[in-house]
């Protein structure tokens, strides 16, 4: 218990760091909003026009220390402000909008990659040397290293534009309204197939060798042998003895994947036109959107501290010697 | 044991990847192409947004970043302006007039026009209207007052005569009382079911991913109301777009498509077509006259001179472009274009030889093949350009070849576009590739260019006038511009800004940039080309509009 509040002290003085960051960092950048927006639009607006916005949005010139007090009450109230990008929408829902398909997409492909990365580490390590084990890491770790918009583009053409057997776009058909019904939901799971996949494609190899690496170490070890020995069945040796041991690095990892889904999948939204935080966050640090941005920042970091904090606990529970020290 | 334990895992397992994969495949095949190809007769018209990644439910037309169409579809001006023809339709007003002196300008209203919640539109609507944009937005310096003389009447005011006002007031979208006078705060207020007067006002199935705007029942023109509606959908870039719209899933896009003869319209020649009209803003190299040498307009020639505008059009632009001459005019004022002027123009016409000799005759000598400035240093110069923009970066290699072969060194620089305009406002740059004022008279665009309306000192910040060049005699003619009441003498005004322009050359015009616009007519026609030039392929300005009031479906 001691354990878990000396963490929680130390989780409260990393998330005051990360506000104060998500604060200054987007300050520090050049422009303003407004002319953001003007120059975006290269003479199609008038520029009497920018004085009307900056009057519109409200752009606050009060001292930097007045606007930080003001914005770490917020960030405690959770009332973000008004997205100046997205004017007059506040920022809780503009966020709101997006997040289920960040999370949809993001824990859909992170939950498979490790599921199956980790599956193919323990037999991979297993059958140490066999062709499974020559075959599999090389040509995963082939297929991560390409450059992931090129794999998803050449996803996009193959199985959408010339197979034709996945959709092109979007998150599910137009027209529909989302909603717990068939029709909805099998349109949403077909969107959801190749966006998934090609993330899954590049990122279940690391899974893997890190994986096989732990596996390899563990099945070294004397308990293993003297499983063996027992006559215990292989497969109550690989996956009960040699992967729930070999099996904490993957927890770490997956504690910090999951706190990283939030922020979205940047290329993947683009190339597949899937809603979701990662183009927004390039939206708002393109328009400088202040609110907007320390919106998802804020999002960002609270996820990836709290799953941290839940990986820890869940360490304290999978590896009793955590409990000791 | 072991085997079992393993077939006890695999086999539910295995049944359940099969039947997902078949669900997937047979719903995929059911999915798609429905609505490709629908000739119903009901059929929507679907148009992409590239810049748009997804769409907020925001239909107030005051707001900068309202949802798409608000101001084309769902609200409606007094006057229609296409940049295409140059022509303005009277359109919630019947008609116009401005007073002797120039200080008032009347508008009356159409009869007959609902909003789509069943009340007449009034002169006090249009009187409201302007009062909330005063009180939103601001600006308007010049409007004293709008009056509702009677049920049908406005007259505006103003503190000074201002023509160019017609473009302001009669482009804006006009906004019941009855319902935003209810309004508590209507700058941060959303909108999201509009009251307006537009041929597609009801709004369904809103997705941050697509939305749909159906009918207005009692919309004023039924007869040009043919389509039943509009779908609209959200796209994170050109390429995802493009993909829609070259597989024939959209019918309207106006985003940029590399080779779009081969790459859209042989596809499907009978239906795939674009067109590219020059009604875009002139695109200037502006050279900073706050920095020698580019402070005396012989040098300004002369570089403008050592430019191949062939070159840049053709090979950086692929052809949508149309060079510039020396009026400095794009080809949107053709009307308004000295056409003597444009036959003898001598400085913008590519001359690599001249452009040498008048460098030389100017003071700025060439030894051991490069040029040197008045003091002896080696005459360089930067061109700056936001590295998105990888056409106009093309403009400015060119430019730096042309330069090379009369021995100035240029620099390509391509920082972000925000670093870049940052410079352009404070006044730091060197020389830039920089849109100009696209507005309804040539008005905006000689002010900005050429007259202290909008100059800055360097470091402070400019939002027009960026190469910050003023000279009193357009000042002068921009003033007497204004405050002419009627074409002919505007055209004297313009004239003599044309001429001075010739004389000045405030900044090296090089193009003007193309409207971009392609569209499929398997399922919708009526659009405008070349041949009925009624407005431009754009589906966000304000001769949009027209556009969608023109259209026919397809009914087989």
């Amino acid at each position: 218990m001691r354990l878990i509040l000396r963490n929680l002290g130390f989780y409260l003085l990393a998330f005051w760091v990360s506000i104060t960051l998500n604060f200054l960092l987007p300050r520090f950048m050049p422009g303003d909003p407004v002319s953001r927006m003007f120059a975006r639009t290269q003479g199609g607006m008038q520029p009497e026009q920018l004085a009307q916005l900056e009057k519109l949005f409200g752009l606050d010139d009060r001292p930097l220390w007045e606007q930080y007090v003001t914005y770490v009450k917020s960030v405690f109230t959770g009332d973000l402000g008004i997205s100046i990008t997205r004017f007059p929408t506040p920022v809780s829902e503009v966020i709101g909008s997006q997040l289920g398909w960040t999370l949809l997409l993001g824990a859909t492909a992170l939950v498979v990659a490790a599921v199956v990365g980790n599956l193919l580490g323990i037999v991979a390590a297993w059958r140490r040397g066999g062709v499974f084990d020559s075959v599999f890491p090389p040509l995963l770790v082939f297929v991560g290293s390409f450059p992931y918009f090129w794999l998803a583009m050449g996803a996009l053409y193959l199985f959408g534009v010339t197979l034709g057997w996945f959709p092109l776009r979007h998150a599910y058909d137009a027209g529909l309204t989302p909603g717990f019904n068939a029709e909805f939901l099998a349109s949403a799971a077909t969107h959801l197939v190749l966006p998934a996949l090609t993330v899954v494609a590049v990122t279940v190899g690391s899974w893997m060798l890190g994986m096989r690496n732990t596996m390899i170490a563990t099945a070294a070890e004397d308990y293993i042998t003297m499983a063996q020995a027992k006559g215990l069945s292989p497969s109550r040796i690989m996956f009960r003895y040699a992967a729930r041991n070999a099996l904490l690095p993957s927890v770490t990892n997956f504690g910090i994947g999951l706190g990283f889904v939030v922020g979205g999948a940047l290329l993947t939204e683009v190339v597949f036109a899937y809603p979701g935080i990662g183009f927004q966050l390039l939206a708002a640090v393109q328009g400088l959107d202040y609110p907007l941005m320390q919106g998802i920042f804020l999002t960002i970091t609270a996820t990836v501290l709290l799953a941290n904090f839940l990986v820890d606990i869940l360490y304290v529970r999978l590896d009793p010697r955590v409990r000791v020290r | 044991m072991a085997p079992s334990a393993r077939s006890r895992w695999l086999r539910p397992t295995l049944i359940a990847i099969t039947a997902t994969a078949a669900l997937v495949l047979s719903a995929c095949s059911a999915g798609s192409g429905a609505s490709a190809g629908d000739t119903s007769g009901n059929q929507l018209l679907t148009i992409p947004r590239e810049d748009l990644a997804t769409f907020t439910r925001n239909f107030n037309p005051l707001s900068p970043q309202a949802a798409p169409m608000t101001k084309e579809a769902v609200y409606e001006p007094l006057l229609v302006h296409s940049m295409a023809d140059a022509k303005d339709t009277p359109w919630l007003a019947t008609k116009w007039d401005q007073s002797q002196d120039g200080r008032s300008l009347t508008f009356t209203l159409r009869e007959g026009v609902k909003w789509s919640d069943g009340k007449p539109l009034v002169a006090e609507d249009v009187v409201y209207t302007f009062e909330l944009r005063k009180k939103v937005l601001g600006g308007l310096e010049y409007l004293d007052k709008v009056t509702a003389v009677d049920e049908r009447t406005v007259t505006f005011s103003f503190t000074k005569p201002f023509s160019p006002a017609l473009f302001e007031i009669g482009g804006q979208s006009i906004m019941p009382k009855h319902v935003w006078s209810a309004v508590e705060d209507p700058a941060k207020f959303t909108n999201p079911d509009p009251v307006a007067t537009g041929p597609y006002t009801k709004v369904e199935k809103f997705q941050a991913q697509s939305y749909e705007l159906h009918r207005n029942p009692g919309y004023w023109q039924p007869g040009k109301q043919q389509i039943a509606g509009i779908r609209m959908l959200a796209f994170s870039g050109n390429d995802s777009a493009n993909l829609a719209f070259t597989n024939g899933e959209v019918d309207w896009t106006q985003s940029f498509i590399p080779d779009i003869e081969k790459s859209f319209v042989a596809k499907d020649k009978d239906h795939n077509h674009y067109w590219f009209p020059p009604a875009g803003a002139m695109i200037n190299w502006q050279l900073n006259t706050t920095k020698a040498p580019f402070d005396d307009p012989a040098v300004r020639k002369a570089l403008s001179m050592a430019v191949d505008r062939d070159q840049i059009t053709k090979v950086a632009m692929s052809g949508y472009a149309e060079p510039a001459d020396c009026t400095g005019l794009a080809r949107t004022y053709d009307k308004w274009r000295d056409k003597d002027l444009a036959a003898s123009c001598t400085w913008t016409k590519y001359d690599a030889d001249a452009a040498a000799k008048a460098l030389d005759a100017a003071g700025y000598q060439e030894s051991g093949g490069k040029r040197k400035l008045k003091d002896g240093k080696d005459f360089t110069l930067d061109i700056s350009v936001g590295s998105a923009s990888s056409d106009w970066i093309s403009v400015a290699n060119i430019i730096k070849q042309n330069l090379a072969k009369v021995g100035i060194t240029a620099t390509v620089k391509t920082p972000d576009w925000a670093a870049v305009i940052n410079s352009y406002e404070q006044g730091t740059f060197d020389t830039g590739i920089v849109w100009s004022n696209n507005g309804a008279t040539p008005y905006e665009y000689f002010r900005d260019v050429m007259s202290s309306g909008m100059l800055k000192p360097v470091g402070e910040k400019a939002t027009q006038n960026y190469h910050r060049y003023a000279d009193k005699r357009a000042d002068g003619l921009i003033e007497a511009f204004a405050a002419a009441t009627d074409e002919r003498g505007q055209r004297e005004q313009v004239d003599a800004l044309q001429e001075l322009y010739d004389e000045v050359a405030p900044a090296v015009p090089l193009f003007t940039g193309p409207e971009f616009g392609a569209y499929t007519d398997a399922r919708f026609t009526g659009w405008p080309s070349a041949d009925n030039p009624y407005a431009t392929l754009g589906n966000r300005n304000t001769s949009t509009i027209l556009v969608l009031t023109s259209l026919k479906p397809v009914k087989d």
